[in-house]
């Protein structure tokens, strides 16, 4: 008679957080923006004040956790793996696109797959740029081709790892200028650097925010950007779309996504407050802090960034192919 | 010269303004503590606490960040000579002779002498950095990977110093723990290795679960059981501090330790962990006594502690210098500087003087502020010894698995800790020595990727080991050090260890 | 025969033939430039060197009977413990499972009393709660009803 009761109860108060949960007064519960990078790294740097943002916009908490592992893989395939109830987000790179690629083609159980993810909103935009040391002979990036046709596999660049960004951009370049460029890899962006600065290396695509500052020393010169604009902050240097290499659009984006299976309402919802989210001041300070101006695409503009994107990155990867067969 | 005095009086002004000094202060207390607790080490420390950063201003997050920094490096060595767990991974040495020192009811000395150490370290360095900085950084830029695998190779041949039994047995542990580092995603290939779709193992076994689950589990599974308890050492006040024998004998190994670790920091990329190995490796070799070394040198905590605290100094050269990371934790603090409006680069010491110079100053502040705060509390945390152990174990059990699974969020890294807890006691049993594991661990991806790299760069070319003059200096060290190994063999003398051997078996009989 | 020596040379030698067994699916490479077996190759054979070693010269070691394993069984519990622990912590939540943890340790395992138990376990949770949780603002896993 009493344990009927206890059950009864026990029912009742289990049942009561799983009733609240619906989607009217989303969102009820704190949210968590998963941001698959280290502290201090590119995801991290976007994750924290769009949560800032949308939590005032929300008027709900809104959390940041690393979950690092893999170049990205493992926070990524926790929320591919996540309830697709809006409460869990990704703070995504484009290695969203190129992780997926990468298993295929060593012929694994793929992580995750990019249509397992919704995308919600893209953040910013950078396009790599290419820059050599200031005491290098080439003065312009036609220069440089020009070499690296003459001089195949002699030229050598560095990048954050394997299939990584900086990787992809410069194979993306290599392809269309028909050069072929000695690949050093190093494990992470800052390594990279640091190996073109000692001389190691003689070429290195890497994002606006790290080599402006270098540029404005004196250390290294920029030669042609990978956008299909110009950067604000270098007005002078060219984009390969210019100079006649228009496959050779490369960025370091990043943006926002929810699990596949998310409820419609939750999306939109989602979509607004992130639009909201981004035109807030603190928002846009901080970006400006970090030098990365904001590009938000939303909706059916992002979905064909996106898109766009993965193809062009599906084909470079598949044409890089697996290092070790190619003789 | 006369400049630079000018710049470091506007530092300290800076440095010693209430709001900077508070978050220096807080900052080393947050590093200490982070410290102290096994698994969480500095780079967990300061990520977690970044976010807390972004509502200060640059000088202020900047200090703070630091602090937790060289204060995690005060506090691990703890936890490593009170119950021989290393509180971050860089405190693996020290748990060796630290233990064993505290075993014998020196405990107290043993950490006045590692706070001590670890000041002068701490303070000597951060003068080395604000002389040398530019140049210091130019010269490690020069490292690249020909020269990270003469340096690795060199590395290794310490391990030849470290045992203290047999050499086989040694170079079998330092085998497999270099096996162990072959584990995760090749960073050449992008191939996974021996992961067994676990994910989470693409970044390979990560040194800290490894060296918790190693040292300090295995010491609570051997102890935990024994029917005969450990006696409770109850030391008086006057015994708490060093006496003057052990003073003189930490004396040259904190100068060396201080100059190996700074040269070995600065290099990008390197960890700290080896500057404790070889500061160990170097103070042994050294020794009058190398005997003593395993059951409770001076010199075994007094060189790694001031080793790895000179890292520390050492490893934020090339990012205040040049604004490039040298490792994981410099990377961060750049980031916090970039999200703070400061930005990093080779013009950073002259476009923003306040911010460096006040850096430079409130890290003298931070070393005597932890002095401050460690010294007396020697008195309180070998109190802690008297907690009876069946109290004590359950506790250390839970902030080593919290610990752990706080660095990353991930059980994996629990998991990792487990076996290796399992695999150390059934090694210590077998009597194998675990240290050399965790040092495998740590220069296997280092030695291959540079090799790898270097090859890359010279297309195939094993030339570029020779032909690159830093590179080939280090590998003929390498050589020499070898062949004065190997000579014992050839004219059959007995080499000290043998000797050391000998007379060990002497004192048995 | 059974020597200490002897039985972790052989299963020294195992764990190598084991990580030679596994490479075999990895491109080996070449000398100039090596793949992601190379290493780990080496490695083995190096292990498998060492450990032939020691079982060859093991004889002189201390026969396996006299290691002593005494205190196996309560070494085997506290490990088990901890291996409940990695299980239920992200299901049953860092506090149950704490909680759980400190008391089976020492009321079954270390047999204390059980008030002075509940006590500590309970202190112990909250106290390393607060002090990862709100302070180093850890993320700590949440089991049911948010604990």
């Amino acid at each position: 008679m009493i344990r009927r009761r206890v059950v009864a109860l026990l029912t009742l108060v289990l049942a009561v957080p799983i009733l609240a949960a619906s989607a009217d007064d989303y969102p009820s519960r704190p949210m968590t923006i998963v941001a698959p990078f280290p502290p201090g790294g590119m995801a991290d740097l976007h994750a924290r004040p769009i949560a800032a943002a949308m939590e005032k916009v929300l008027k709900s908490p809104v959390g940041v956790v690393n979950k690092t592992g893999a170049a990205g893989a493992v926070g990524m395939q926790f929320v591919a793996a996540s309830k697709p109830d809006g409460y869990t987000l990704l703070l995504a790179l484009s290695s969203i696109s190129i992780i997926p690629e990468a298993d295929k083609l060593f012929g694994r159980q793929p992580a995750f797959t990019a249509d397992q993810f919704e995308p919600i909103a893209l953040l910013s935009a950078d396009p790599t740029i290419l820059v050599v040391r200031t005491d290098s002979p080439w003065k312009t990036a036609r220069e440089f081709i020009e070499d690296a046709r003459k001089r195949p596999g002699q030229i050598s660049y560095s990048s954050s790892g394997v299939y990584g960004t900086l990787h992809m951009a410069m194979e993306l370049l290599q392809h269309p200028a028909g050069i072929k460029l000695r690949h050093v890899p190093y494990a992470g962006a800052g390594p990279a650097m640091t190996a073109i600065l000692g001389g190691h290396v003689d070429a290195l695509a890497s994002g606006p925010a790290v080599v402006i500052p270098q540029i404005k020393a004196g250390t290294l010169r920029p030669l042609a950007g990978w956008g299909d604009r110009r950067v604000a902050a270098l007005p002078e240097v060219p984009t390969f779309k210019e100079l006649g290499y228009p496959e050779a659009e490369f960025y370091i984006w990043a943006g926002l996504f929810a699990p596949k299976g998310t409820p419609e309402p939750v999306l939109a919802r989602l979509r607004e407050s992130v639009r909201a989210a981004v035109n807030d001041a603190e928002f846009k300070g901080a970006m400006d802090k970090m030098q990365t101006p904001i590009d938000f695409k939303q909706g059916e503009e992002f979905k064909k960034f996106f898109e766009a994107d993965a193809r062009r990155l599906a084909e470079g990867v598949r044409r890089v192919g697996r290092i070790e067969e190619k003789k | 010269m006369l400049e630079t005095l000018q710049n470091l009086s506007l530092g300290f002004s800076v440095a010693l303004s209430p709001g900077v000094l508070l978050y220096a202060f807080l900052g080393c207390l947050v590093g200490t503590l982070v410290g102290v607790l096994p698994g969480v080490g500095p780079l967990a420390g300061i990520s977690l606490l970044l976010p807390a950063t972004f509502g200060l201003d640059a000088t202020r997050a900047i200090v703070m960040l630091a602090g937790i920094y060289y204060g995690a490096m005060y506090g691990g060595s703890t936890t490593s000579i009170l119950m021989r767990i290393p509180g971050e991974a860089a405190s693996v040495m020290t748990c060796i002779d630290g233990y064993a020192m505290a075993r014998k009811g020196r405990a107290g000395a043993a950490l006045a002498i590692a706070a001590v150490g670890s000041y002068l370290a701490g303070t000597v360095s951060v003068v080395a950095l604000m002389f040398l900085a530019p140049p210091l950084a130019a010269f490690a830029l020069r490292f690249g990977p020909p020269e990270y695998f003469a340096l690795l190779v060199l590395g290794l041949l310490v391990l030849a110093y470290m045992s203290t039994g047999s050499m086989v047995k040694s170079l079998a542990m330092a085998a497999f723990g270099l096996l162990l580092g072959m584990v995760g995603i090749d960073q050449m290939t992008g191939y996974f290795r021996y992961h067994y779709g676990v994910v989470e193992l693409g970044d390979g076994l990560g040194v800290v679960p490894v060296a918790v689950g190693l040292f300090g589990l295995s010491e609570i599974l051997i102890t935990a059981g024994q029917t005969t308890r450990p006696p409770v050492i109850n030391p008086r006040f006057r015994e708490l501090l060093p006496s003057r024998r052990e003073w003189r004998e930490a004396g040259a190994p904190i100068g060396r330790g201080t100059v190996l670790g700074f040269v070995i920091g600065i290099i990008p990329g390197s960890a700290h962990i080896i500057s404790s190995f070889v500061s160990y490796a170097v103070e042994r070799r050294l020794s009058k006594r190398p005997q003593e070394f395993g059951k409770g040198a001076v010199a075994g905590v007094a060189g790694p502690e001031s080793a790895n605290n000179a890292a520390t100094s050492g490893a934020l050269v090339p990012m205040l210098a040049l604004g490039v990371p040298s490792g994981p934790i410099p990377a961060v603090m750049l980031a916090a500087m970039m999200v703070h409006g400061v930005s990093p680069g080779p013009m950073l010491i002259r476009q923003q003087p306040e911010l460096f110079w006040g850096f430079v100053a409130s890290m003298y502040v931070g070393n005597l502020v932890l002095l401050i705060l460690n010294l007396p509390l020697v008195g309180l945390f070998v109190n802690l010894l008297r907690i009876p152990y069946h109290f004590l174990y359950p506790g250390i059990l839970i902030f080593s698995l919290v610990g752990v699974y706080a660095v990353n969020n991930s059980v994996t890294d629990v998991w990792i800790m487990l076996g290796m807890a399992l695999v150390g006691w059934v090694l210590r049993k077998l009597d194998f020595e675990t240290a050399p594991i965790v040092l495998g661990l740590v220069l296997a991806p280092m030695m291959e990727m540079s090799l790898r790299q270097s090859l890359a760069m010279s297309d195939g070319q094993y030339a570029i080991f020779l032909s690159r003059p830093i590179a080939g200096t280090l590998l003929a060290v390498a050589a020499v050090l070898v062949a004065m190994g190997l000579k014992p063999l050839l004219t059959r003398t007995l080499d000290w260890r043998a000797r050391l051997a000998l007379a060990e078996k002497g004192e048995e009989l | 025969m059974l020597t200490v020596d002897r039985v972790a040379g052989g299963a020294l030698a195992l764990l190598a033939l084991g990580v030679l067994v596994e490479s075999r699916v990895l491109p080996l490479g070449s000398l100039r430039q090596p793949g992601p077996a190379y290493m780990p190759v080496v490695l083995a054979l190096l292990l498998l060197i060492f450990a032939t070693v020691l079982i060859g010269l093991g004889g002189r070691s201390p026969h396996l009977r006299t290691t002593a394993w005494a205190e196996w069984r309560h070494a085997a519990a506290i490990l088990g413990t901890c291996v409940f622990a990695a299980l239920a912590m992200e299901r049953l939540g860092y506090r149950i499972t704490t909680v759980v943890l400190l008391v089976f340790l020492l009321a079954i395992v270390e047999r204390r009393r059980l008030v002075v138990t509940a006590v500590f376990a309970l202190a112990l949770t909250v106290g390393s709660y607060f002090l990862f949780a709100t302070f180093l603002r850890v993320p700590l896993p949440r089991g049911p009803f948010g604990l």
